[in-house]
């Protein structure tokens, strides 16, 4: 029961951190909004069951639609700043505005929708709509599938597509790229829609598994960080493999501590991870994806 | 095929050329020449549009295009290829010369990519590993043959030979001679090998603190009093 749990979380911090990664590779943008995008997602489906009757499920490729608009705006609103060759620093503040904005955005509307639904929507879960396959919740089935279906299309699309190797290509070396006469003005437009259409998926997905609140995201942004942290931020395949080692740990270290001392522990979930991230960070600053395994290979082999 | 007119270009606000003049000729090899820091390579960047212009003109068929985008750029046949990270170390060989034709349509990459692959026929064997494993003579071969790739009418090169063995550098300048005599390219050459890249040349510029100090054929610049001083070393110019 607890490992479903975990990979749930997992498959849904994978959709969380790829963007993450995404947007951070093409722009150099640390974005901190990405945990709000996903809260939009969460209340966008809301309002669709609630308004207009349509399960969570089949309201994912409306959250895709919105969380691509949604990155497309945030990504016009950083565009000046990019333009002007904004350091990090400045980058990261400006993604955090956008945050609050969203936050304030997200609490309005839940007061508004509260008031045309007749009761209050301050807080939701989707647990109760969700249904059993084998035993297990059909969320780990969705998210898995989303997840599955998501790496094929990223495979094709990145393998087997001329936009795609001009995108790895722009992610490597943007100015060499222009060489070639590739846009990567449209190859960053993309990434921006693709991190923000993910993240909104992900948020639809989200209530299946634990309240939500307008101020949810920014309690994911920790798992979201140190995902993409911990499997490297300059390869998307880090958000795979950091989006899993984050996620199984947080859920099962929680709960295996919280066993061994008290519910208690399951509050400082988020710590695992930060625990996690600084001690990636300390080791190998770059992430798994990073680390250059065949040095370390021969280091081991020759010692 | 290229005029610049005055021009003034660098990076922010740190001025790096100075009231430029050149004409670089259709199907011939002009060649930059100059000391270090002396402009050279930045004048390749800005005729790409890699840097900020200032004022002047870069005139390409009639058409200033000083302003155009590098992308843009590409589309209009011009080729820049920079010294150094000029392929992509996570892609495979055939991946780089694919995205080299990246404004070209299928069957015409595909056509290029053949004949690239003629021209440097050590890529054959190392088509599916990546640009990052190569060798820098490997490396280099794949960086002009992805500028044959993209059906350019110019290309610019920036010191193609530089880290390179003297055998592999004079491979690299016959491959650039076969390049302008075979597919008639137009060549702008930037190289620190000066003596060597002038010989190869129909046409040389001399940069000087971001001016041309001397240009003229590239016989002329050649036997040049200064070019003579410059390349031994005596003088700094």
């Amino acid at each position: 029961m607890i490992l479903e749990g975990a990979i749930i979380y997992s498959n849904l911090l994978v959709l969380l951190a790829l963007g993450l990664t995404l947007t951070y590779i093409t722009t150099n943008v640390p974005n901190f909004a990405q945990g709000s995008y996903a809260i939009v997602g969460s209340y966008v489906a809301l309002t669709l069951l609630k308004l207009f009757d349509i399960s969570p499920y089949l309201s994912l490729p409306v959250l895709f639609v919105v969380g691509a608009v949604v990155g497309l705006i945030t990504y016009l609103a950083l565009k000046p700043l990019l333009k002007r060759g904004a350091s990090v620093e400045i980058l990261m503040i400006a993604t955090l505005a956008i945050d609050l904005i969203l936050l304030g955005a997200i609490g309005a509307y839940s007061e508004i929708l509260s008031q045309i639904v007749g009761s209050t929507q301050a807080k939701f879960v989707f647990a109760n709509l969700d249904f059993t396959l084998f035993g297990f919740k059909g969320i780990l089935f969705v998210s898995t599938f989303v997840i599955i279906l998501l790496l094929i299309g990223l495979y094709l699309l990145l393998y087997k597509t001329k936009f795609g190797i001009a995108l790895r290509a722009s992610m490597e070396n943007p100015s060499l790229a222009q060489t070639m006469g590739i846009d990567v003005e449209k190859t960053r437009l993309f990434s921006w829609i693709l991190s923000g259409a993910l993240a909104c998926v992900a948020g639809g997905l989200l209530p299946f598994m634990q309240e939500i609140v307008p101020s949810t995201g920014d309690l994911i942004i920790i798992s979201i960080f140190a995902a993409s942290i911990v499997g490297g931020l300059r390869h998307i395949s880090g958000a795979l493999i950091g989006g899993y080692i984050i996620g199984l740990s947080e859920s099962l270290i929680t709960y295996y501590l919280s066993q061994a001392f008290g519910t208690g522990f399951l509050v400082y979930g988020k710590v695992i991870s930060l625990i996690i991230m600084i001690l990636t960070l300390l080791i190998a600053p770059y992430g798994i994806t990073g680390v250059d395994w065949r040095k370390v290979k021969k280091m081991l082999f020759t010692s | 095929m290229i005029k610049v007119k005055n021009l003034n270009a660098g990076y922010g606000k740190l001025q790096i050329l100075f009231d430029v003049n050149a004409k670089i000729e259709k199907g011939k090899i002009t060649t930059v020449v100059g000391p270090n820091g002396s402009g050279k390579s930045t004048f390749l960047k800005t005729l790409f549009g890699l840097t900020k212009i200032y004022s002047g003109e870069i005139i390409f068929k009639d058409k200033n295009i000083a302003k155009v985008p590098p992308h843009q750029k590409a589309r209009m046949k011009i080729a820049y290829l920079p010294q150094t990270n000029n392929v992509f170390a996570n892609l495979t060989v055939e991946e780089n010369l694919k995205i080299a034709g990246y404004v070209l349509d299928k069957d015409k990459v595909k056509e290029r990519i053949e004949i690239a692959l003629n021209v440097f026929p050590e890529l054959k064997d190392v088509l599916k590993r990546k640009a990052g494993t190569l060798s820098g003579g490997q490396r280099q071969f794949l960086a002009m043959g992805m500028a044959l790739v993209r059906d350019a009418e110019v290309l610019m090169l920036d010191e193609p030979t530089a880290q390179l063995s003297p055998k592999l550098a004079e491979v690299i300048f016959e491959k650039i001679i076969e390049m302008r005599d075979e597919f008639g390219l137009t060549i702008l050459l930037v190289e620190q090998n000066a003596k060597r890249a002038l010989e190869i040349s129909d046409n040389g510029y001399m940069f000087v603190s971001g001016r041309v100090a001397f240009e003229g054929t590239a016989e002329e610049l050649l036997n040049h009093e200064k070019f003579k001083e410059y390349s031994l070393g005596i003088t700094a110019i």
